[in-house]
């Protein structure tokens, strides 16, 4: 019996429905509530991580509930971005409420649904229960509908509805995926198989029927894999992460399509052992289109935000393709670089917000020259931008490295070169945003409103300076994660081994 | 379940016309009765599987609240507050009802003639479950043809429930001991995202003065 993983994502929940019922009260019982409720579930997953680094695993309701190491790495990444998110909205949408563009009556409504998302995320992370499994991650696309088309204008309107309706059609593919995995496995039940939970499923997926398998895995990886935003399920992306509020945007790309990721890795991994080729190469080929595609359309954007949400989904594509490879160093290096991807992402993102708060755009052709006027902005963005490039001594470089070394060593040439390229091409378009946005000349918007351009508030910047030393201290000390990295990979190996 | 085969054979059969009716028809409330109508065969068809397998009792109740009840009412809730009258659709109605049929007759009787390669256990390769999940997996296409076929908005969602009602309907073959909160929490998903959806949708209407999805347009690339 283990309530820490209860109470995990009963704390969000409760502080989300007491911001409901009290938020418009007064600020106390709107942020207050949202940065307690954050903060509570961050300490607790600090003590979850701490634990199953230990090689623990935590059990509530006779398996039930279930986190191993991977659960907890991914959990403790939902609630680090998640109260770095919480504490950079309170100036961030102050700001937004004083330009007019959301009232403060909405504000309640934001912090509830955000507190919502955050739960219902950590939610995912702790489920053995398949068909549980998809209700949460379903969950979590519900959770920020709202959040998405938040300011209400025909921008927000249309990223909501498409992010609403292509999640929901392609969670429902997963679905099937799942209920056929609990089907195929149900003829077991005689023998003490309980076909519903995950770990049961594990130990006895040779058994299942090969037809039923296969169709299974293309089920998952289509309504997962949209989740994931990965290649052709990618649309709804790029339009959801750009219109939503940043630190939503930050929550979406940081951690949400990580918490697809997660459920895929869950479901996916454990037929490793008996289909291992016809899955893996697939998986791999995937990854490399995802992360192809990604980078190409990112470079193609003007609107900063567009422009790091198609390089999530191109930074996807190495997860992905880590993760496909399935050897040790595959799996270690996709998880690594989820790690890291959540890390520089969101730092990227919130870099962008605070941009745009100030300057009032976000299309770099009107932006230039902010370096002066935001030093610890442009200082914090150069650090996303060299850590995503995967320049070394940031963290980028050694989970690219990993996962460039475990395609070679899997004779996948051909995926390391095309790697390397949207290596390459990624620190290109990420350094040359940089360098548009915070160095060059100062022209249209921020001359316009030259004299309201200052360095944002410390309760924003802060979040993002502890964000871009933890993107330079893993990268110069990247054993500091090994510990956590090599029990997930052995969690993942040990479940996909049951038979 | 001899006895009620023929039964169960009309009423799987009803639920494809259903389908098609929530999807042909051009006036959205009417495509919303054709909805309540489908759920209600779904509840009966529930109903007699549960003389085999009484748990399936509680599916019956829980699809009639939420698919009978509460579905149908958020539906021609916003339908009233926005419009009846649906959107000029990407395929006319000859050409709509031509390649419906041609859906409905080749994956009826594809599915149907290879269920080994979709039923998981023996006992889903068998009559009436053979027939269920050969029906179940016809209407989860005709949903999401009606969603990728559409302009109208409060028709997609339409199309959502059918394709969600196929899903529902393949669990009496692959899953009929699932466990009630599990129902629960897959049938409290549809609600929520038909609810939101629509909420979302009425904004639209708002704002652009119509639910035509191709004036969604402005985050292209």
């Amino acid at each position: 019996m283990n309530p820490e993983i209860l109470y995990l994502f009963v704390i969000p929940a409760v502080a989300a429905i007491a911001i409901f019922l009290f938020g418009s009260r007064s600020p106390l019982y709107r942020e207050g509530i949202a940065v307690l409720g954050s903060a509570l579930a961050f300490l607790l997953s600090l003590h979850i991580v701490v634990y199953t680094t230990r090689g623990k695993v935590f059990s509530l309701f006779e398996d039930e509930l279930r986190m191993d190491a991977l659960g907890g790495l991914v959990a403790g990444l939902v609630a680090l971005i998640g109260l770095i998110a919480v504490i950079y909205s309170i100036p961030y949408m102050q700001k937004e409420v004083e330009k007019g563009v959301v009232s403060s009556q909405r504000l309640r409504s934001y912090y509830g649904w955000i507190m919502l998302f955050i739960s219902s995320m950590l939610f995912a992370t702790t489920t053995n229960n398949i068909i549980m499994l998809w209700v949460i991650i379903e969950g979590t696309t519900l959770a920020s509908v709202i959040l998405v088309a938040f300011y209400w204008n025909r921008n927000a309107l249309e990223a909501g509805y498409k992010y609403a309706m292509l999640l929901t059609v392609g969670i429902t593919f997963a679905l099937f995926g799942c209920i056929l995995l609990y089907s195929g496995a149900s003829p077991h039940i005689q023998s003490g198989v309980n076909p519903l939970k995950i770990t049961e499923i594990a130990k006895i997926s040779a058994k299942i029927p090969k037809s039923v398998v296969l169709l299974s895995l293309a089920l998952l990886l289509a309504g997962f894999g949209t989740k994931s935003g990965m290649i052709p399920f990618h649309t709804w992306l790029p339009d959801a992460h750009a219109e939503a509020p940043t630190p939503v945007s930050a929550l979406l790309s940081g951690v949400m399509i990580k918490v697809g990721v997660y459920a895929l890795i869950r479901t996916v991994t454990v037929f490793y052992p008996v289909y291992p080729e016809t899955i893996k190469l697939c998986i791999v080929v995937l990854g490399i289109l995802t992360m192809l595609v990604g980078i190409f359309m990112a470079l193609m954007q003007d609107d900063l935000k567009r422009l790091l949400a198609y390089s999530s989904v191109s930074q996807i594509g190495y997860i992905i393709t880590g993760l496909g490879v399935g050897t040790y160093l595959g799996i270690y290096g996709g998880l690594f670089h989820l790690l890291n991807h959540t890390l520089f992402k969101a730092l990227l993102f919130l870099c962008v917000g605070a941009v745009a708060s100030v300057a009032g755009t976000r299309l770099i052709h009107e932006l230039g020259g902010l370096g002066r006027k935001m030093p610890v902005t442009g200082l914090c963005f150069l650090v996303g931008a060299l850590a995503i490039g995967g320049i070394p001594f940031f963290n980028g470089f050694m989970s690219k490295l990993t996962i460039f070394l475990a395609c070679a060593k899997a004779e996948m040439l051909w995926a390391t070169v095309a790697a390397v390229v949207t290596s390459l091409l990624t620190l290109f378009c990420l350094l040359h945003a940089a360098y548009r946005v915070f160095m060059g000349k100062g022209v249209a918007a921020a001359d316009h409103a030259n004299e309201a351009i200052k360095e944002v508030s410390p309760l924003m910047w802060g979040g993002m300076v502890v964000l871009a030393l933890l993107c330079f201290a893993t990268g110069v000390f990247p054993q500091m994660v090994f510990p956590i990295l090599d029990e997930s990979t052995k969690a993942i190996s040990a479940m996909a081994a049951a038979p | 379940m001899e006895e009620y085969a023929k039964l169960i054979s009309t009423l799987s059969l009803s639920l494809i016309i259903t389908s098609y009716l929530v999807i042909e028809l051009r006036n959205l409330r009417h495509s919303a009765y054709a909805y309540i109508l489908q759920a209600l065969l779904m509840c009966t068809l529930f109903v007699i599987f549960a003389r085999r397998n009484p748990g399936l009792y509680y599916w019956a109740l829980t699809a009639f609240v939420t698919k009978v009840l509460i579905i149908p009412y958020l539906l021609l809730r916003y339908i009233r507050k926005t419009t009846d009258r649906e959107f000029q659709p990407l395929i006319g109605h000859f050409g709509s009802i031509i390649l419906v049929s041609l859906i409905i007759l080749i994956l009826y009787r594809v599915t149907h003639h290879y269920i080994e390669f979709l039923a998981p256990t023996p006992s889903a390769m068998q009559e009436p479950f053979r027939t269920n999940l050969a029906v179940s997996l016809t209407v989860f296409i005709l949903g999401l043809y009606c969603i990728l076929s559409r302009r109208d908005a409060i028709k997609t969602v339409h199309g959502l429930l059918v394709l969600e009602n196929g899903v529902h309907l393949s669990l009496v073959s692959l899953a009929p001991l699932l466990r009630e909160t599990a129902l629960i929490g897959i049938v409290t998903d549809v609600v929520v995202a038909a609810y939101l959806l629509l909420y979302i949708i009425l904004g639209v209407f708002e704002k652009f003065g119509s639910t035509d999805t191709f004036q969604l347009k402005g985050l292209r690339w």
